[in-house]
């Protein structure tokens, strides 16, 4: 089945790789078919004892599918699971805990009220029928000191942040004596710093003899933690791939089974024109709390201004002041010298300001609107789409969302589709075609890419950077450094709800930004 | 298969839905006939117990509602108020907001109705009739504005405010009617208004010797504009759009310029309106004069209507005729086969938990779907 397919690009036979090694889990030919989707079309996975394996793949590769075959959630349609050279036949996740296969998933499955240690053994609590607190608090103490996992045994699950509570599942996972553990996107709801505190726990693991699995599609954590890789593309395997002698092009390459664009760098200069100028900017948050404590800034036609910053610092505030979302406590916001800082969002969006949203599924989109419906959020009382304003065209509604689905490339380019059945990328597409078809003067765009796949990130930052040629003046948020180093003129760091710095794009080091997003700021200087 | 080349390169953007065949069942009328179908089975069983022939019952039941001409105008009698107070909650229901109040919007509307109608009796009909109309859509929908101004000023609860505006419009009516400013002077301790005037009276539709001693009113044709309106407004309309945005994405709707609090005030006016005209053709159709408790708790059913109906005008008709019928039916069940009236209240509220167990359901499994993130299908 395999080998009738001699284009796949193999860099490495199993075998070839740490040859010292014995594979502790092969799984062969793996078929697994949903409806009309065959979401694993013969998949191999061989992962040797002791190493850090990633398994990366675009969204809808087949990675969270293959492991929830090796977790018994899914029973493949034909294929075969070999663990410790023997055949196993895993029917449920009861006999893949019994052979030492433990899975940490990506949405906690924990219980919060209850204390680290009582979620840790819970389901497994050993002794009577009386539960010794102290002993249970023991044993997790024990399990932590081995592993350098640090949490409190005594804290209550729903008191601790998110990046503890993760460090519960892996307790759970080690409890239960696995000896494979498998991470589905262990990253995607950390922050910087815990991710890297995560990964000195996978480093420890790995030296108390432990196998991991790590699925994910962040490649910059692929090069930083993991031995070797299998990349899975539309439901094959495209690769195997040592981490040392690999690049992230080259996984990249393999991900997306082709070269990757690059981006056209910024080929012409920003105007002169000063789109937005933002004068003594002053807000609260929700809470009552002051998020901007006199902000200044302006960015000129054909400009991307980027908003580094860790989050929480006033990026989300400042968002929703420049559309009018949120209330302006002093200073002004002028388009094009008008000062729009009391306008609400339908006058700001009329002087041509655009919104991507942060939260596309909560903010961006009505989900269980059609594609039609969606791309005329905020239109809907205008022609084409109602005549003078009183009746709407369907027609006109439906036309245009079909003419928009396919220049925006959202798949499938079906008008009548429900968005909230689109992928993640074919979702922000449709937010795109909204907000950009009308030529917008202005682009506020939050974490536009969060969450995206390589490809669809891509697109999303090609159209941007044609906006960018096309005179807008584009203010991008986004927590992603490389995101903002790639696509920024200039990059504004925000801290504790001012900017701190205002760095040209070719200066700004990742060091610096780092330092500066930190509060340090003479460092940085 | 194996062997078939992987096409050109065409990234996880064709992955197909494997979750559409699901949501398209249940948006269909599949759960709303079976739960009606389960209801009267477990009905079944509770005339069993009380020893009587569940098939004569039904029969009984059946015949009651649709058995002769005059039954059949009977039920749509029952049907009309049913009809207004179901897209009453529809309409809110679509902008998201829960309108428990149909009741008391329906009554406001009748006591509007009636105090115009009896306090310029002697008007022409051509200029009452449009007054005591205006009056009781104007009154049912100043009313239930003032639950969605609380939701959009100060984020009260609206289920909580229209339940308790139930209760003030009640204990209004008692006051207004019994020995109070609208009762009649010749009432005799009646509880009820003076009669409204004759132009405000709205005409049998059929004649008497065609269907003798029937009370089919011109009603129907009210409550058939009604339907038509409200599938016009809700989808042919910028503002029927703005509603439904923010009743399914209120966030969504708010950075695209339009504005919840207002679309709430205005949704709950609409549907204040609807329930109004459900209580004006009660007073101009069928009594010709407000009585102290003269709903039988229509703006109630109407939530189970609604919802029956799956908050569509085609749906809102048809749920509404089956609980008018079950309305008509269940009396006459009740005098020929001995079967409590009390029966149909079990049918309906079987209905009721069918329709209720699926949203739980739907939820559900919505929450599951959420857990596991798309990759974990495609």
């Amino acid at each position: 089945m395999i080998g009738a397919r001699p284009e796949r690009a193999r860099t490495t036979g199993a075998t070839a790789v740490g040859t010292e090694r014995v594979p502790l889990l092969e799984m062969r030919g793996i078929r697994k078919r949903f409806g009309d989707l065959q979401a694993l079309d013969g998949v191999d996975l061989v992962v040797n004892e002791g190493e850090i394996h990633a398994l990366v793949g675009e969204n809808g590769a087949g990675k969270t599918t293959l492991m929830n075959v090796l977790y018994g959630l899914y029973h493949p349609d034909s294929g075969t699971i070999r663990y410790r050279e023997r055949d196993v036949r895993i029917t449920g996740p009861r006999d893949a805990i019994a052979l030492g296969i433990g899975m940490i998933h990506q949405h906690f499955m924990l219980v919060p009220p209850l204390t680290v240690a009582e979620n840790v053994v819970l389901g497994d609590e050993r002794g009577g029928p009386v539960l010794d607190d102290r002993a249970i608090e023991e044993r997790v103490r024990g399990l932590e000191e081995r592993f350098a996992i640090a949490v409190e045994p005594g804290a209550r699950v729903e008191d601790i942040p998110l990046g503890l509570q993760q460090r519960v599942e892996i307790l759970k996972v080690l409890y239960r004596g696995s000896e494979l553990l498998i991470f589905d996107e262990p990253t995607a709801v950390l922050t910087p710093q815990e991710v890297d505190e995560l990964f000195a726990i996978v480093r420890t693991l790995r030296e108390e003899g432990k196998t991991l699995i790590l699925i994910t599609h962040k490649l910059r954590e692929v090069m930083a933690v993991t031995d070797r890789i299998t990349v899975l593309r539309g439901g094959r395997n495209a690769g195997e791939l040592v981490t040392k002698q690999t690049t992230p092009a080259e996984i990249a390459r393999a991900m997306v089974g082709r070269e990757m664009k690059q981006l056209k760098a910024r080929a012409t200069p920003p105007r002169t024109e000063v789109i937005l100028d933002v004068r003594g900017l002053e807000a609260l948050s929700d809470r009552g709390s002051p998020a901007l404590r006199g902000i200044d800034f302006e960015i000129r036609s054909g400009e991307i201004l980027g908003i580094a910053g860790v989050g929480g610092n006033g990026q989300s505030e400042l968002a929703q002041c420049l559309l009018g979302l949120r209330k302006v406590a002093a200073g002004t916001i002028r388009i094009g010298g008008i000062d729009i800082s009391r306008d609400d969002p339908k006058r700001t969006r009329a002087r041509g300001v655009a919104y991507v949203p942060e939260d596309r599924r909560i903010e961006g989109l009505v989900l269980a609107f059609t594609v039609a419906d969606d791309f005329i959020l905020g239109k809907q009382d205008r022609p084409p789409y109602a005549a003078n304003g009183i009746v709407l065209d369907p027609a006109a509604i439906l036309k245009a969302g079909g003419r928009l689905a396919v220049e925006y490339d959202v798949r499938p380019p079906n008008p009548r589709a429900i968005v909230a059945n689109l992928s993640g990328g074919n979702q922000q597409k449709v937010v795109l075609g909204r907000e950009l078809s009308e030529r917008p003067k202005l682009i506020v765009v939050s974490q536009p890419t969060r969450g995206l796949d390589i490809a669809a990130t891509e697109y999303v930052h090609e159209r941007l950077l044609e906006q960018r040629g096309q005179g807008a003046a584009i203010l991008l948020v986004s927590s992603e450094l490389d995101e903002i180093r790639a696509l920024s003129d200039r990059i504004a760091v925000m801290f504790e709800g001012r900017i701190v710095a205002v760095l040209d794009a070719a200066s700004a080091t990742e060091e610096r930004l780092g330092l500066l997003m930190a509060g340090h700021t003479e460092a940085a200087a | 298969m194996a062997s078939e080349p992987q096409a050109t390169p065409t990234g996880p953007a064709t992955a197909p839905s494997v979750r559409q065949p699901t949501a398209q069942w249940a948006r269909g009328p599949a759960v709303p006939v079976a739960s009606v179908v389960f209801a009267l089975a477990i009905g079944a069983i509770f005339v069993l117990l009380s020893g009587h022939d569940p098939i004569a019952a039904y029969i009984d039941l059946f015949r009651g509602a649709f058995g002769s001409p005059y039954d059949i105008t009977e039920t749509l009698i029952q049907t009309i108020p049913l009809v207004l107070a179901g897209l009453a909650v529809a309409v809110a229901f679509r902008t998201g907001l829960f309108n428990i109040g149909a009741e008391s919007q329906l009554l406001i509307g009748a006591v509007a109705a009636g105090a115009v109608g009896a306090r310029f009796a002697d008007l022409p009909g051509f200029v009452l009739f449009p007054m005591v109309l205006a009056a009781g859509i104007g009154a049912g929908a100043g009313w239930a504005a003032i639950a969605g101004y609380l939701k959009a000023a100060r984020g009260v609860n609206e289920v909580i405010t229209t339940i308790m505006q139930n209760y003030i419009v009640v204990f209004v009516m008692h006051w207004l009617l019994q020995n109070g400013p609208m009762t009649a002077p010749n009432a005799l301790g009646t509880p009820a208004s003076a009669p409204i005037g004759a132009g405000a009276v709205l005409p049998i539709i059929i004649p008497n010797e065609l269907v003798p001693l029937t009370r089919l009113h011109a009603g129907i044709f009210l409550a058939i504009a009604a339907v038509v309106v409200f599938w016009f407004l809700l989808w042919r309309t910028p503002l029927g759009y703005e509603l439904r945005a923010v009743g399914l994405g209120a966030r969504a709707a708010a950075q695209a310029g339009i504005d919840p609090r207002t679309r709430i005030v205005i949704a709950m006016a609409i549907a204040g309106g609807f329930a109004g005209l459900a209580g004006m053709i009660q007073v101009t159709g069928v009594f010709h004069r407000v009585f102290d408790g003269f709903s039988s708790g229509y703006g109630f059913d109407a939530i189970a209507v609604a919802l029956l109906g799956k908050n569509s005008p085609i749906g809102i008709a048809l749920a509404a005729l089956l609980f008018g019928a079950f309305a008509r039916g269940g009396s006459i069940m009740q005098a020929n086969a001995g079967v409590s009236a009390q029966l149909v209240s079990v049918i309906e509220a079987v209905v009721l938990f069918v329709i209720a167990a699926e949203l739980i359901v739907r939820v559900l499994t919505a929450r599951r779907r959420e857990r596991k993130p798309l990759e974990a299908i495609a």
